[in-house]
């Protein structure tokens, strides 16, 4: 019984008095000094006169200055270091041409020699359009930064993208832009992305979910996750909303961006409702999202779906120019869009349960279907022309 | 130290834990952290052969779950030392060319360990499994929780054999009620000291990637892992949990970050020069391990962070920092420790 004789005499005095003791004192002492602190700052900020916050500066920069001072020192160990220097702007500048005088031509040589050099030279090459860290799903701010100036020509000149109502997004929180989806090769999605980041007064990122197939592809799957896009599926647009951000989802899916021709501007099935689940379930407002415009990009007269399935692609577009002209042929038609931003729907009313409810789920998905399609043919009954507006 | 003995075996508190695979790097380690744990009784090292850390409360026993008697001579063991929590970890790290042997080990191996642990009515039973068995998938949505089907490639030994052993290890669970069963499912894991099919990989100066993808990475501490293990064993959590470090990286960024210099092949190519390189003994990996330079496996941290109070202390980005710098001076004949 020596073990338990042990721990339950010895336990508590010998070998926690320092936890006992320490750790209740250091947690009682701090939360008084907080408490003080809590009591005295209005009382201390009031009197405090500009002399005394001018003083408080001085004294700062001085320390600031000490502390350069160090730095140059421990570099250039002949300069005495001042403890509490007036700090003329001349002083610094001085060494620095000391230094740089320093610098012969032989240790540029040196360093010019050194593989070092090389690799550090290497590495900066290779960061220089990424970041060092990208959020969770793969976006990279630096990277988008990069390629800004494509989307701001796309938008700007080529396709003159009109924006309407896109104050209605609120300026924070969480919110779901359900859009309809067109136009063989997904360029929607980054229009709306630039639309709100460039009109909307708090310039929010518009994260959206993309289809599955991109990511089977080199480079199109990496590109569209480094600008933003994210794999279409329940848990992960569940976990963007969940950090509040603002994501597009395209409920057609595939079969939106595979449509005909003539069936242009007729919304296809809108999946199995699972936004209007996502959105019960998240207590996330709807903003219904109508492009007009896109759905021309790249008229597709014929789908080739026999030869796709070998290729793992969901189909193979037929359009004027595209197997005629090669690659080439998958440039978008530089139409005129316009993108409208509908009212903030919001389905609070109902409790998260109601997400089971799939009834009631359908009729919601088709409320919002019917508000698209609704907006849709008023413009596109608005428009005159396909390639002015 | 027999007197010393005596007294402890009479003692009714403090747990004893036994260990498979004491060797590798997550037992050796495990056994320094558990020697230190005043609420151990008694930490039994299973391994083919003594482990080097050793202390006052650890005794090793040789045992080779590759044979067919191991089952008898472990529930032996398990019943003399009175354990109550066995700790698996006789896995390989790397792929191994030996497949059959690493069958042996690993699947049917776990199974010697569940029918001794039965038998020598061993309560709990922490595993370790490892997130590459949710499989690279471009289907796979960015965070996998542990309700997510293992998809790797059941045609791959290496993860064929670990998935057998996470079921071996969860029928043990259901069968026998009061018992618990804990299954950590690490991430790669990554640090100063640890070796794997990982670090091989990045401690070459020209790092094979696949042309094209760039998917993102995720990591976790040896240390974090550790502490994974040691927070299973002092408490109890039942179920499946993701051991994963916080943030993840892409692997353009990974390379660059280590220092290394990222050499592009085309993924069909690379997979046929894979494959030849397997067969010639000559790969650090088969082919399968390519899929995931292509695509996401990734795991939510989420259940062990709730449930298990798991606080990984390094993000993905640190755990692959503290790797490189390890590795730079690997680089240089620096660093002469031995590597587990």
């Amino acid at each position: 019984m020596t073990p338990s004789f042990d721990e339950d005499e010895l336990g508590p005095e010998s070998l926690s008095p320092s936890v006992v003791d320490g750790d209740p004192g250091r947690t009682g002492q701090a939360e008084d000094e907080t408490e003080e602190a809590e009591v005295e700052a209005p009382r201390s900020r009031a009197p405090l006169s500009e002399a005394e916050v001018a003083a408080k500066i001085r004294s700062l920069e001085a320390r600031l200055d000490s502390m350069i001072g160090h730095a140059d020192e421990a570099h250039a160990p002949t300069v005495p270091a001042p403890i509490v220097p007036p700090a003329p702007p001349s002083r610094l500048s001085t060494r620095n041409v000391t230094a740089e005088a320093d610098a012969t031509v032989f240790d540029t040589a040196r360093e010019l020699l050194s593989s070092e050099f090389y690799l550090r030279k290497w590495g900066r090459l290779g960061m220089r359009n990424r970041s060092e860290e990208v959020d969770d799903f793969g976006f990279d701010p630096v990277y988008e930064q990069r390629v800004q100036p494509l989307f701001d020509f796309l938008y700007e000149r080529y396709f003159r993208v009109e924006c309407e109502g896109v104050t209605g997004i609120p300026a924070e929180g969480r919110c779901l832009l359900v859009a309809n989806h067109s136009g063989t090769l997904p360029y929607d999605g980054m229009m709306i992305k630039t639309a709100v980041k460039r009109e909307h007064p708090q310039h929010r990122d518009v994260r959206w979910l993309a289809e599955d197939f991109l990511f089977h592809f080199p480079f199109l799957g990496s590109f569209t996750n480094r600008i933003g896009a994210v794999r279409a599926c329940q848990e992960n647009a569940e976990r963007l909303l969940q950090q509040e951000s603002l994501t597009a989802v395209f409920p057609e899916g595939v079969k939106g961006i595979g449509k005909l021709f003539r069936e242009r501007y007729q919304l296809q099935r809108f999946g199995r409702g699972g936004f209007i689940r996502l959105s019960l379930r998240t207590r996330t407002p709807i903003i219904p999202v109508a492009v007009v415009g896109a759905e021309e990009t790249n008229p597709m007269l014929f789908r080739i779906d026999y030869l796709s399935r070998a290729l793992g692609i969901p189909y193979i577009p037929v359009t004027p120019t595209f197997p005629l002209l090669g690659p080439l042929g998958l440039l978008p038609l530089p139409t005129k869009w316009r993108i409208h931003f509908g009212e903030l729907v919001s389905f609070d009313d109902y409790g998260p349960e109601a997400a089971d409810d799939e009834m009631l789920v359908g009729r919601l998905a088709d409320q919002v279907r019917e508000s698209i399609q609704s907006a849709l043919a008023a413009a596109v009954r608005k428009r005159a022309s396909v390639w002015l507006g | 130290m027999a007197a010393g003995n005596l007294t402890w075996t009479a003692a009714p508190r403090g747990h004893v834990v036994a260990l498979t695979g004491a060797r590798s790097f997550l037992g050796a380690n495990l056994v320094g952290l558990l020697e230190e744990d005043d609420r151990v009784r008694r930490v039994v090292a299973l391994d083919v052969e003594p482990p080097h850390v050793r202390g006052p409360k650890t005794r090793a026993y040789a045992l080779d779950l590759t044979d067919p008697k191991a089952d008898a001579r472990l529930a032996e063991v398990l019943a003399a030392e009175r354990v109550d929590t066995l700790v698996h970890l006789a896995f390989l790290a790397s792929p191994s060319y030996a497949t059959a042997w690493a069958h042996e080990l690993e699947s049917v191996g776990t199974r010697h360990a569940m029918v001794a642990a039965r038998h020598a009515e061993v309560r709990k039973v922490v595993l370790w499994s490892q997130t590459i068995l949710y499989g690279a998938h471009p289907t796979n949505p960015n965070f996998l929780t542990e309700r997510h089907p293992l998809r790797a490639s059941r045609k791959e030994a290496f993860f064929a054999d670990k998935v057998e052993a996470e079921a071996e290890v969860s029928r043990f669970g259901s069968r026998i009620p009061g018992s618990v069963v804990t299954i950590l499912r690490t991430a790669p894991l990554l640090g100063p000291t640890v070796e794997n099919y990982l670090t091989r990989y990045l401690s070459h100066r020209l790092v094979p990637t696949m042309m094209g993808f760039d998917p993102l990475l995720q990591f976790v501490h040896e240390i974090d892992a550790l502490a994974a293990f040691k927070l299973a064993v002092d408490r109890d959590f039942p179920g499946v949990f993701n051991i994963v470090a916080d943030g993840v990286l892409p692997l353009t960024t990974v390379i660059k970050l280590a220092g290394r210099i990222a050499l592009p092949i085309p993924h069909p190519i690379a997979e046929t020069a894979t494959s030849l390189g397997w067969m010639a003994q000559i790969a650090d990996a088969p082919p399968s391990f390519l899929k995931y330079l292509r695509f996401l496996c990734v795991a939510d941290g989420k259940k062990a962070w709730d449930t298990m109070g798991f606080r990984p202390a390094y993000t993905t980005r640190e755990a692959l920092l503290e790797f490189s710098s390890a590795q730079r001076l690997r680089d240089v004949h620096l660093l002469h420790e031995p590597t587990a």
